[in-house]
């Protein structure tokens, strides 16, 4: 008898997206909105991403009165860069997961801010894009808050000891991204520039902008000592 | 809190070109708490839904800017949204909240959100 056993055709679906199948497929029986209202949402969503907040920064570097209105008012410092958090989204009132209000955390040369959402994974999606998968592992969210300075170094990110660290807990209704300080070395750089080495991982404040680097740094995937056995093999 | 004629769309008429939280303001009266006050995080129970985590229950930070008003997450849950209150920015230490936090990083902080019910002074 063969021992041969058919590769599966697609990864293995997880328990959250049978359960997000099954919980749109109700609603879209039930009427709360239609699969076509599904598709174009999903549309939505894929075309933003961190873009805007770079240039928002970028642009606060350079112009100190947008700087003092970027941190005063996140959303109507938003619009400059093309994002209206209010009329831009299908819904237009924002969403339960992108309630509309943008914070932007100043990082100064002695406070340095990094974001989290320790319930799950709020993010301010309209100005920054999807979330990287890291950010949303219970990992990241229950260490940030409680070894901030540990999780920061294994992104690379070592701070001295008078460097104040601010980890911001965005789980209420206000979304946050990080200003990190204008980096050396970047005198005279146009707008353009500066919005090249502002990249998501400065956004959300795990990194911090240098001059040539333009990517997020590959999260630091470690082994588990002691790791978990899912039982799905009933063989 | 009776709901006789249920409009599921209630929310989104109201917040429609406004938005969320936005759409709230002016709704929760006279805040409870102002800029620079000590304020304790309580432990209330939290059946079924809350936002406030448990990890900030009673410990004692600053208020650092009243954010917005809005109905508690707790209410939200449940759709109810006559009632909104003053959220507020706390920051604190972070050995308060970890008190084996190295002495070394006595600075460091965390802030976060809270809606009224579930701060008191300190």
């Amino acid at each position: 008898m063969s021992e041969h056993k058919a590769a599966p055709m697609v990864d293995e679906v997880s328990d959250f997206e049978v359960l997000e199948m099954a919980v749109r497929e109700l609603a879209i029986e039930k009427g709360l909105f239609s699969a076509e209202d599904h598709r174009r949402w999903t549309e939505y969503i894929h075309t933003l991403g961190p873009l805007p907040a770079a240039r928002l920064v970028a642009k606060a570097w350079l112009d100190p009165e947008y700087r003092k209105l970027a941190v005063r008012d996140g959303v109507k410092a938003s619009l400059e860069v093309g994002v209206d958090w209010i009329n831009d989204m299908p819904t237009h009132f924002g969403t339960p997961s992108d309630y509309c209000n943008l914070r932007v955390l100043e990082d100064t040369p002695k406070v340095k801010h990094v974001v989290v959402c320790t319930l799950c994974s709020c993010y301010p999606r309209p100005i920054l894009g999807q979330s990287p998968e890291w950010y949303r592992t219970p990992n990241y969210r229950r260490r940030l808050v409680r070894w901030p300075r540990q999780v920061l170094a294994e992104f690379g990110l070592q701070l001295p000891a008078d460097v104040e660290i601010r980890v911001a807990d965005s789980n209420q209704k206000t979304r946050y991204i990080v200003m990190p300080v204008r980096p050396e070395g970047t005198d005279g750089w146009s707008e353009e520039q500066l919005a090249e080495i502002v990249t998501r991982d400065c956004l959300i404040g795990v990194a911090v902008p240098k001059p040539g680097v333009t990517a997020n740094a590959l999260r630091p995937v470690h082994p588990a000592v002691h790791p978990v056995q899912h039982g799905h093999d009933h063989g | 809190m009776s709901k006789p004629h249920y409009d599921r769309e209630h929310h989104a008429k109201k917040a429609t070109g406004i938005g969320d939280p936005q759409c709230f303001k002016g709704e929760a009266g006279k805040a409870r708490f102002k800029v620079g006050d000590r304020v304790r995080v309580r432990n209330l129970p939290d059946v079924f839904y809350t936002r406030c985590q448990v990890y900030t229950r009673g410990a004692v930070g600053t208020v650092t800017e009243l954010v917005y008003e809005s109905p508690a997450a707790e209410d939200e849950a449940w759709d109810n949204t006559d009632k909104p209150e003053w959220f507020y920015s706390v920051v604190f230490r972070q050995k308060e909240l970890w008190p084996e936090y190295p002495d070394l990083y006595a600075e460091d902080t965390l802030e976060s959100e809270f809606s009224e019910r579930w701060l008191e002074p300190a």
